[in-house]
């Protein structure tokens, strides 16, 4: 029951249709926001509509990162080559979780970043004149939220290419195997929630602060970066015991 | 490995994962909300910078304090069992 190659191509299916459509959730009301919100900055100021628009599609090409790794992640369950060589339960279970690890990690940096966007765009239409340290700003603060997508994606290759074949083993190891390769993916994918939208609150927040004092430039970024850096430390704790449950038991 | 042995690890692997995705949601949330309020405090009274900076990390490092409370129960839940 447990070790043909159809179960295989299920979970594998399965796990792929699931990365894709949780990511698109929140990069979609991610980059919509920043739309919206960039509209809004249009309207009140029209002779700074190129800036305005050009920083919202940068922030909107950062935002799109989340999705297009879980699109990457799903394209290769489908077509990478990891359901032909081996069938079994533990094999179908890592598949699965791959597509459940990327697709959950990508939801906190989506709506992280496209907060981070839309404030920039609303700052930008306050002050065109600091426009280019108002994006570098934004650039920073948006690679710090997408770094937790960054771990999501390590863990679900891993689950894709680094799960060995577990032929030996009787039926109650092989279900104890799928379980913590399912759980590695949770841990990382719920990890990831927080610090994700977090840190795009935080650089969203100092992005919108340095339209309106732009000479407290420097300090406003370290701060942004420190307290970026702290906040990412929840996920980093998801990322090790993710790894534990993969490795460790 | 019998069943009942089977049941308790497989719900002691469930638990730390849901023990740390969930425990890192609170924490993270906070840090950020701490961490953007201090950007903003920053920005208005740039005097204050080192007052807030030292008052932001001591506001973090204690809200960070119940993520590292999930960190350890996962810990024991993995090890432990």
């Amino acid at each position: 029951m447990f070790n043909g190659v159809e179960i295989v191509n299920l979970a594998a299916y399965f796990g792929a249709a699931i990365a894709v459509s949780l990511s698109s959730i929140s990069a979609g009301f991610g980059e919509g926001h920043t739309a919206a919100i960039a509209s809004k900055a249009l309207a009140r100021q029209p002779e700074s509509s190129d800036k305005i628009s050009k920083t919202m599609l940068i922030s909107q090409a950062v935002t799109e990162t989340c999705a297009i790794f879980s699109l990457v992640v799903a394209l290769l369950l489908l077509f990478g080559g990891a359901t032909k060589d081996s069938g079994g339960i533990v094999k179908a279970s890592s598949l699965l979780a791959a597509g459940l690890a990327m697709g959950l990690g990508s939801i906190g940096p989506g709506f992280g970043s496209g907060f981070t966007g839309a404030q920039a765009c609303k700052s930008i239409g306050r002050m065109p004149k600091s426009e280019s340290d108002i994006t570098g700003n934004m650039i920073v603060g948006q690679a710090l939220s997408q770094a937790s997508s960054t771990f999501a994606l390590v863990v679900a290759l891993l689950l894709i290419y680094a799960v060995p074949d577990f032929e030996g083993l009787n039926i109650y190891e092989q279900l104890l195997k799928a379980i913590l390769y399912f759980s590695a993916s949770i841990a990382i994918g719920l990890g990831t929630l927080g610090p994700g939208s977090a840190i795009g609150y935080v650089a969203g927040r100092s992005s919108d602060m340095l339209g309106r004092y732009p000479r407290q430039r420097a300090v406003l970024v370290r701060s942004m970066i420190l307290g970026a850096a702290v906040t990412e430390s929840t996920a980093i704790y998801s990322l090790v015991i993710a790894f534990l449950l993969m490795f460790a038991v | 490995m019998e069943g009942m042995e089977f049941i308790a690890k497989a719900a002691a692997y469930f638990g730390a994962a849901f023990c740390m995705g969930i425990g890192a949601l609170g924490p993270a949330l906070g840090e950020g909300f701490v961490a953007a309020k201090a950007c903003e405090g920053i920005a208005r009274s740039p005097e204050n910078a080192a007052l807030l900076t030292r008052t932001m990390l001591l506001g973090q490092a204690v809200t960070e304090s119940t993520g590292i409370y999930s960190l350890v129960i996962a810990l024991l839940l993995i090890f432990s069992t």
